[in-house]
């Protein structure tokens, strides 16, 4: 809507009179067509339509004197061919500003900038992430970094894993030594120890083989442990999948022909498994040369990498000190280990009699995962028929 | 010794060829004798203000978005284009259609970019020319050096760049001038002084009786134009590129002309110009002097006139039927001519966009 | 919104003879946005003045006028064209109490339209905001509501140091709201609380609040109760206000238009990675715009973050 005001006419007169309207409201009008006849002091001037649109409204009559200046008409502008919305008062000069009525309800607060305030649960976002993978409410976890923190090691604490517990230290304290940080053979035993706990899904299944017709000298000079060797390589032929690998990433495993037999020595510093290679190939006198070697090797610590590598299976004589029945820890990729007790006097029902025979304990682990009962037993069966000859 | 004597006097040439009411003031250029070469002219202005006007009514049905018109500038786009050659190099501001299409750039590309879709800017016809220029003034730094390049190569190319009068204020116009000046660059700056920068007057601008006259600071030659007299337009526009085509330095010419529109489709020039100004332009615009010319060179007929307007019509409506159709790019644009070579992380924000883009009500 | 800045130009110019406004189109028209509309009118075109055409000498004229005691709020037709006044404002608004000691000051305010979604051709988009905060010595303000953006820049052109105030342009005249003309200003560098919750944190400014505000009643439905801070002041950050909300709430997103490589959100994000690290639950989610060009608007709904895509980010947040 434009409003076209009086122009001044010529040399500053200051009003017209309105002669004759030349055009009529609601009426389209283009520009130079004759608008209106005014009379100024001077003379009779017609003024033309300054802008094409369509007419709104009049602001004289006809008789009306009207100042220079004064709106004259009222012209709604119109382009060419488009009768389209009318620009709004959402006014711009490029684009298109989103305009409403709607209305914007709010209230909204603020204050000096503070301190932060000290907040419960705060936790090193470690230690928050490892309680909430160990299902711990971290509530239930004391802090003990600043201001109530919750560090790592606060949550291994509460979940009685690694680090240095309080109790440790205050022990220690009390009893005035210092503790003894595990090295070499202690230290891999944790190690790999925590790994196998963590990984295998142990089963024992424990028996005893009665080597009564062995007579009373077949044990000496390490010969229950060659016995036992043999018997093993012998069940791994009649029961293969004691001897494999698994592979729980895959969910793989590897059946082996070779008999890499590892077996357990105990040694002032630590547990030791050197490992003989392919046994099922080797002689018994082989086997014993080769045994007497690596416990000897054990002893003086002189086992390189390559010895302690890659066993296939396990073997743990411990009824050389004590013990009748364990539960041996398989250890990965493995999947069993035959631990043997002390030889002893049993009574044992032969026919309708009881006698006194000497029987060897057996305990047979194995990673379920990867060995059934029936695999486990079959090879035990076979180990204790192995046994159970003469020679 | 400069400096040490009153050095310089101004004098700012006004060239002109028609009058107001269309004849020849005194002998005109061969050009103007051929009925081909002046038709060809009247058909582009012609077609301009149709195509404008369409534009302006696209927009306000909601099919265009903001949309500068060039409403009574035709003769100064039409003589400019008809001046340069094909091998020269325009930097347009972002009003001078008629300009662009005269060397190639298609109605549908002028829609594309008002339409807000970045291909209207990949011109098919001009590869060389510069794209639409919104930072004001910006554009005639990049004509200085497109000619700074044809001057180390040797070429006998020049760069041309409009800007309007509001421009002349900005900082990057005498920067442009000076660098041309100083280094003798074949580029000619066609200022076009339509007296309004949105809602500021030139006398509001500038306190310089003309704005060619800046030329003069820069050590240029400069002159004014009636830009509403396509004649004239072209007559000067072509010695000026001779010149500078030529070795002999930039020119700035001033083409005093009138913004017969609004700025742009979202302005309302009704607030602050007042409607009697208008009335006067009108009755100066430039297809009438020229149709006029035209009418008693006997060039031109009533029924010529017809056919013609008939004709526009029908090229618009083509050219925004093409527009129309052409389907819009996917968010994938976003990420494309960033680099020659997109980023690790733009292929990742692409992904991200994509599976937006494919949400509905996304908002 | 640009009704109240209008309101608040008038009110300071009749209490304070120093405000002068300068700028393109802000005196006869008022405006392009209508922003400056009447003050020629009341105060006369010596203190409403038309600028000739050109950014860097409106910037460096504030900064002689300021020099000189009086308090120019300039406006920049678009952030788009604030480009060519950074040399002013870099080199010499930002500097001018430092360099002299104090001798000199700089209460200039520089406003200008920031952001998208106003259908608008190329350059009149940007939100390049980042480059303004990276500037020591210089204040950047952003309103969210016609409210907030009459005490803002009521405390804006008080404030005896440049402050660049950017009004989102889509928010122009989006909303009605009361607004008291009662001359109070409203306190920079601080965070303004739109809601309060318990479960995230969202720190957002300018015209994402309005999107920020329609997604947390989508979340309300889903049981999630989130924290709205309007920033307000993108520099220097209040810092305080974050941290403590993050310290109740200990998940935080932020929401910002701008491009996401070296957007505020960055410099947020940092900020409480260092100081309120422990008291975080999840990581803390930026939703921005994209590293491109702002698009011509038949694309910039897809390049403007959507309400999707900040509930999103909230659920995100939510299940880490």
């Amino acid at each position: 809507m434009t409003t076209f005001k009086l122009p001044d006419l010529g040399e500053g007169l200051a009003e017209a009179e309105i002669i004759a309207w030349h055009v009529t409201v609601g009426e389209t009008v283009s520009v130079d067509q004759p608008m209106v006849s005014v009379e100024t002091a001077k003379a009779v001037v017609d003024l033309p339509v300054p802008f094409s649109g369509v007419v709104e409204r009049l602001h004289a009559a006809p008789g009306d004197i009207v100042p220079t200046g004064a709106p004259l008409i009222e012209v709604a502008a119109v382009m060419a061919e488009s009768s389209g919305p009318a620009r709004t008062a959402a006014s711009t000069v490029v684009g298109k500003v989103p305009s409403s009525e709607e209305e914007l309800i709010e209230t909204f607060s603020y204050s000096r900038p503070a301190a932060a305030a000290q907040a419960r649960g705060r936790a090193v976002p470690v230690a928050r992430a490892l309680a909430k993978r160990l299902g711990l409410e971290l509530g239930a976890v004391d802090g003990s970094g600043p201001g109530g923190l919750i560090t790592l090691d606060d949550v291994l604490a509460r979940a009685n894993v690694g680090a240095t517990p309080p109790a440790i230290a205050k022990m220690a304290a009390r009893a005035q030594i210092a503790p003894q940080p595990l090295r070499g053979a202690r230290r891999a035993m944790a190690q790999t120890m925590t790994l196998a706990r963590d990984q295998i899904a142990l089963s024992t299944v424990c028996d005893d083989a009665d080597i009564e017709v062995w007579g009373t000298s077949g044990g000496q000079g390490g010969g229950y442990t060659l016995r036992l060797m043999r018997a093993m390589a012998r069940a791994c032929v009649i029961e293969p999948a004691l001897n494999a690998w698994y592979d729980a990433k895959e969910n793989a495993r590897l059946l082996l022909e070779h008999v890499d037999l590892g077996v357990a020595v105990d040694t002032p510093g630590g547990l030791l498994v050197p490992v003989l290679r392919n046994i099922q190939a080797k002689s018994p006198e082989e086997l014993r040369a080769a045994l007497v070697a690596q416990k000897a090797a054990a002893h003086e610590r002189a086992l390189t990498g390559e010895d302690l590598r890659d066993f296939t299976l396990m073997l743990s004589n411990f009824g050389t000190l004590a013990g009748r029945y364990g539960i041996p820890q398989v250890v990965p990729p493995a999947v069993a280990i035959l631990g043997a007790g002390k030889v002893r006097r049993e009574a044992v029902v032969v026919g309708e009699r009881v006698a006194a025979h000497l029987c060897m304990p057996l305990s047979l682990s194995f990673d379920h995962r990867c060995v059934t009962g029936g695999e486990a037993c079959r090879f035990l069966a076979a180990v204790i028929a192995d046994l159970e000859l003469a020679e | 010794m400069v400096g040490m004597r009153t050095a310089i006097s101004i004098r700012i040439p006004y060239h002109r060829l028609l009058d107001e009411r269309g004849a020849a003031i005194g002998e005109l250029p061969d050009f103007a004798r051929d009925p081909a070469e002046m038709l060809r002219m009247y058909r582009m202005m012609t077609l301009a203000r149709v195509f404008d006007a369409k534009a302006v009514n696209l927009q306000r049905t909601g099919q265009l978005g903001t949309y500068a018109s060039c409403l009574g500038h035709e003769a100064t786009h039409v003589g400019v284009a008809a001046a340069m050659r094909p091998e020269d190099v325009l930097a347009p501001v972002y009003r001078e259609y008629a300009t662009q299409m005269w060397r190639g750039v298609t109605m549908r590309e002028i829609l594309l970019y008002w339409g807000g879709d970045e291909r209207g800017n990949d011109f098919a016809g001009p590869r060389q020319d510069f794209a639409w220029c919104v930072p004001i003034a910006t554009q005639t730094m990049h004509a200085a050096g497109a000619a700074m390049a044809f001057k180390i190569r040797g070429e006998p190319r020049c760069a041309l760049a409009f800007i309007g009068d509001g421009g002349t204020s900005e900082g990057a116009f005498y920067e442009a001038l000076n660098l041309a000046g100083a280094r003798a660059l074949p580029v000619v700056f066609v200022i076009v002084n339509n007296g309004w920068a949105i809602s500021v007057p030139v006398a509001a601008q500038t306190a310089a009786d003309t704005l060619a006259q800046k030329a003069v600071a820069a050590g240029i030659p400069g002159f004014q134009v009636d830009g509403n007299d396509v004649i004239a337009v072209r007559d000067i526009v072509a010695n000026a590129l001779q010149v500078a085509r030529g070795g002999g330095g930039p020119v700035v010419i001033e083409a005093l002309t009138y913004r017969l529109s609004d700025h742009t489709t979202a302005d309302d020039a009704s607030r602050y110009r007042c409607a009697e100004e208008l009335r006067l332009a009108w009755a100066r615009e430039p297809l009438l002097r020229l149709r006029e010319f035209l009418v008693e060179a006997a060039f031109w007929d009533h029924a010529r006139e017809q056919d013609l307007l008939a004709n526009c019509g029908a090229q618009v409506e083509a050219a925004v039927a093409e527009y129309l159709g052409t389907p819009p790019q996917s968010t994938d644009a976003m990420f494309e001519h960033l680099f020659a070579e997109p980023t690790a992380q733009l292929l990742e924000q692409r992904e991200t966009a994509r599976r937006y883009a494919a949400k509905s009500g996304g908002h | 919104m640009v009704e109240a800045i209008a309101m608040a130009h008038a009110w300071e110019m009749q209490a304070d003879p120093c405000v002068v406004v300068i700028g393109q189109d802000v005196g006869a028209n008022g405006g392009v946005f209508r922003a400056t509309a009447g003050l020629q009118q009341r105060f006369g075109s010596d203190r409403v003045q038309d600028t000739p055409l050109a950014e860097a000498m409106i910037a460096g004229m504030s900064v002689g006028m300021a020099a000189q005691g009086l308090r120019p709020v300039a406006e920049i037709q678009f952030m788009g064209f604030i480009y060519p006044a950074l040399d002013q404002i870099i080199n010499h608004m930002s500097r001018m109490r430092y360099r002299t000691r104090g001798r000199l000051s700089c209460p200039v305010v520089i406003r200008t339209p920031h952001g998208g979604g106003i259908h608008a051709p190329e350059h009149h988009s940007e939100s390049t905001e980042s480059l303004l905060c990276h500037i020591p010595g210089i204040r950047v303000v952003s309103p969210s509501s016609p409210a907030r953006a009459y005490g803002l820049l009521l405390a804006a052109i008080r404030d005896p140091d440049p402050v660049v105030f950017l009004e989102p342009a889509r928010l122009y005249r989006a909303v009605r709201q009361e607004v008291a003309d009662d001359g109070r200003a409203l306190p920079l560098d601080v965070c303004f609380t739109l809601r309060e919750g318990g479960d995230v944190t969202i720190v957002t400014w300018g015209a994402m609040t309005a999107d920020v505000l329609r997604a947390v009643l989508e979340l309300d439905k889903d049981g999630v109760s989130a924290e709205v801070l309007d920033l307000a002041t993108l520099s220097p950050i209040d810092s305080g206000t974050i941290l403590a909300s993050v310290a109740k709430t200990g998940r935080l997103v932020i929401v910002h238009e701008a491009a996401r490589n070296v957007g505020v959100g960055a410099e947020i994000a940092a900020l409480v990675a260092e100081h309120g690290l422990y008291d975080l639950q999840a990581p803390i989610q930026r939703v921005a715009g994209y590293d491109t060009i702002m698009p011509l608007f038949k694309l910039e709904q897809e390049y403007i973050p959507s309400v999707r895509r900040i509930v999103d980010a909230v659920q995100a947040t939510l299940a880490a």
